[in-house]
């Protein structure tokens, strides 16, 4: 193993990567895909604003105006949902036919006797299948940056969503090679991915709320931290850690923030257990009025008062106290779904090395014989 | 001449199949080496051994000195592999194919660019440089997958069932070029179930079958080996019950396999004596007063050598000379 000379790594990224990128973006079908991409995001946050304006007009009966911050933030968060829903569909649908597709048009072999690597083969695709998505994700930057036009969101906010929105489309996009490279048909290898999306997305968040309806909740006792199912089961999750990203911009408190209190079991501004049980939230100075029933928190804007037009120095506050759990939950979410991308990427090259010599030789399962390989 | 490419008990095991069951290969450099037998009798997994895509179940290879197991890389460098079923990429220039594999060799842009251009205008693609290689025919997609096996200058060619699908005219351009790659000094090894195709352009051949190598070596060596057992043919001066009478004496002598009469009249012998044993039976036939014109060895190619060595029954046979 030692003594073997290292098969090209970073030129056999580099062959892969040029060569899907010049198959992508030929052509008119790359600055389509983008258009078309932008215009919904444009499109969906222009009507985001304009529902929150209105219903602002509607149920406060003042001008949206002195409800800046909040619609910012309303669209910011809305636009990070849309896009995360987007992603989940487009990552895994650009990688999960890249090796299956090879094998389909019988090119993989051409591929495997060149000394290019597995882990070349692997890696150049994903690269360049994400490459597209990151041009999407990145092109949709301008329009997410209208929202500073309203306030109530900080340029680090739309950072830290930008973040999640790349970490998710890379664990969605290895998922999607890890099943290219497990099954031999493109068709069947997107229809696993998508299964495994929802297991990980839904499936376990409904788990999570199965165990935290299960697990015997004392109402009366102060801490309910501790009776909370792990709150790794939603890692996997991007909406919750965009949840959390709104959290942020909400400045600790809001109904972004009380999903995340109940998911954690801390208040992200305060760094205590939430005593939901008491029926009101801690008063962040917006004026959120949080009901429980035992399972679920629901907050409304009970209270509108002048406190709202200060959100940024919530804000401020809550970065600038060490206790604060701001920060805690997206970024650990962010690390799993890493974490998640890269051992499907080693299992996906596992799986596409032609003789994988790596193993020690050991008597164990042989894969079935293909009709090919033995002609 | 060195030995370039050898296996030695090579054997490749599927649940219960066993594709490969002990194959000893000594391919000498220079040469065009042909891998004879019916469909199933392990030449793609033996080819597919050697480029290095499957792990042998027991057995070692070397091709240029470096061991399959031990040195795969090196393997790969030394080693051009055209497989059986090959797909094309959508979406890519023929230039750009080539390219795309020059890299994966790591070969740098100039380089690659002057073999880009050496290789269009050696598989005679030059004028479809820019054109879209899903577009090509046939033919042309065969010769691109042989330029793309060049790119890096192996010592090796693997080529699996090449001539496979391609018309008359494509198989002798393909004949050509694989002639001027072996005065380019490539060794080429080369499988088919298609046996007048290697026969012309083989040195040596091995006859597989069910895994195993029945026999190889020089054409002419093995039909000298293989001298015992041979078709005669007979032409016998009667016609209808005396011919039928004929037929019926050479059947009822030692020897002889089968006796049948051919639509031209002529006698067809399975003998499977020696020469002399074929004398004899002429010395035999003419004082029984059979009136013989004339009376040969059928003129014996590969297809015979074949059959005799696999001793596969007609249908069969026929499939795979077909």
């Amino acid at each position: 193993m030692a003594s073997r000379r290292p098969r090209i790594a970073l030129p056999g990224i580099t062959a892969i990567l040029v060569k899907e990128l010049r198959g992508r973006m030929r052509g008119r079908r790359a600055f389509v895909s983008v258009t078309i991409y932008v215009l919904i995001v444009a499109g969906f946050a222009g009507m985001v604003g304009r529902i929150l304006e209105e219903s602002v007009r509607q149920n406060f009966g003042f001008s949206p105006e002195y409800q800046s911050a909040s619609i910012g933030r309303g669209i910011f968060i809305s636009l990070m949902y849309l896009q995360t829903l987007m992603i989940a569909v487009l990552a895994p649908a650009s990688t999960a036919g890249t090796i299956s597709g090879e094998r389909e048009r019988q090119t993989l072999d051409l591929l495997a006797v060149t000394p290019i690597s597995s882990l070349a083969i692997v890696v150049g695709k994903l690269l360049s299948s994400l490459t597209w998505v990151f041009v999407l994700i990145l092109a949709s930057i301008p329009v997410a940056a209208l929202v500073f036009v309203y306030g109530g969101v900080a340029p680090d906010d739309l950072l830290r969503g930008y973040a999640l929105l790349f970490v998710t489309a890379t664990a969605f996009g290895a998922l999607g090679i890890f099943f290219s490279a497990l099954v031999r048909r493109s068709g069947a290898a997107t229809g696993l991915t998508f299964v495994s999306i929802l297991v990980a997305t839904v499936g376990l968040t409904f788990v999570w709320v199965f165990l935290r309806v299960s697990v015997p909740n004392n109402l009366d006792g102060p801490g309910l931290a501790a009776n909370r199912p792990p709150e790794a089961l939603l890692y996997l999750n991007p909406f919750v850690g965009q949840a959390d990203v709104a959290c942020g911009a909400e400045g600790g408190t809001g109904s972004w923030c009380s999903i995340i209190a109940e998911v954690t079991g801390t208040n992200p501004s305060f760094g205590q257990p939430v005593p939901v049980a008491l029926g009101v939230a801690p008063d962040g100075g917006i004026g959120q009025a949080c009901v429980s029933d035992g399972t679920t928190t629901k907050c409304t804007s009970a209270v509108a008062g002048p406190g709202l037009a200060a959100p940024d120095a919530i804000a401020n506050d809550v970065v600038a106290d060490p206790a604060s759990l701001r920060d805690r939950y997206w970024p650990r979410s962010a690390l799993t779904l890493l974490l998640v991308s890269l051992g499907f990427t080693v299992a996906a090259v596992q799986l596409i090395t032609p003789a994988r010599r790596w193993r020690p030789h050991l008597p164990g399962p042989r894969r079935r014989p293909r009709a090919k390989d033995s002609a | 001449m060195t030995t370039i490419v050898r296996t030695e008990g090579l054997v490749k095991r599927y649940d219960r199949t066993l594709a490969v069951a002990g194959v000893d290969l000594d391919i000498e450099a220079g040469e065009i080496f042909g891998l004879v037998g019916p469909n199933g009798a392990g030449k793609t997994t033996t080819l597919r051994i050697l480029a290095t895509l499957l792990e042998p179940t027991a057995g070692e290879a070397e091709i240029a000195g470096w061991s399959l197991a031990r040195n795969p890389n090196e393997v790969r460098r030394v080693l051009g592999f055209m497989p059986d079923v090959f797909g094309v990429y959508d979406d890519m220039r023929v230039w750009e194919y080539l390219d795309f594999f020059g890299r994966c060799y790591g070969l740098p842009a100039a380089t690659r660019k002057r073999v880009i251009g050496d290789l269009l205008d050696l598989v005679d693609l030059g004028d479809k440089r820019d054109a879209y290689v899903q577009g090509l025919s046939r033919g042309m997609q065969q010769r691109l997958c042989l330029a793309h096996a060049l790119v890096h200058d192996p010592k090796v060619l693997l080529l699996d069932e090449p001539a496979s699908g391609l018309d008359p005219r494509a198989r002798v351009e393909l004949r050509e070029l694989l002639r001027e790659l072996r005065s380019l000094g490539k060794t080429i090894v080369i499988s088919s179930h298609i046996l007048p195709e290697l026969e012309e352009l083989c040195t040596s051949v091995a006859i597989v079958d069910r895994g195993r190598v029945l026999a190889s070596g020089r054409i002419s060596d093995i039909e000298r080996r293989l001298r015992v057992g041979a078709v005669l043919q007979a032409r016998v001066l009667a016609e209808g019950e005396a011919l039928e009478s004929a037929r019926a004496w050479f059947s009822g002598q030692p020897d002889v396999a089968s006796a049948a009469i051919l639509p031209d009249g002529m006698l067809e012998l399975g003998f499977r004596g020696d020469e002399f044993g074929a004398s004899a039976l002429l010395r035999n036939a003419v004082s029984s007063g059979l009136a013989i014109a004339s009376f040969s060895r059928a003129a014996s190619d590969l297809e015979e050598l074949f059959l005799q060595v696999t001793g596969l029954d007609e249908p069969a046979a026929a499939a795979v000379t077909a």
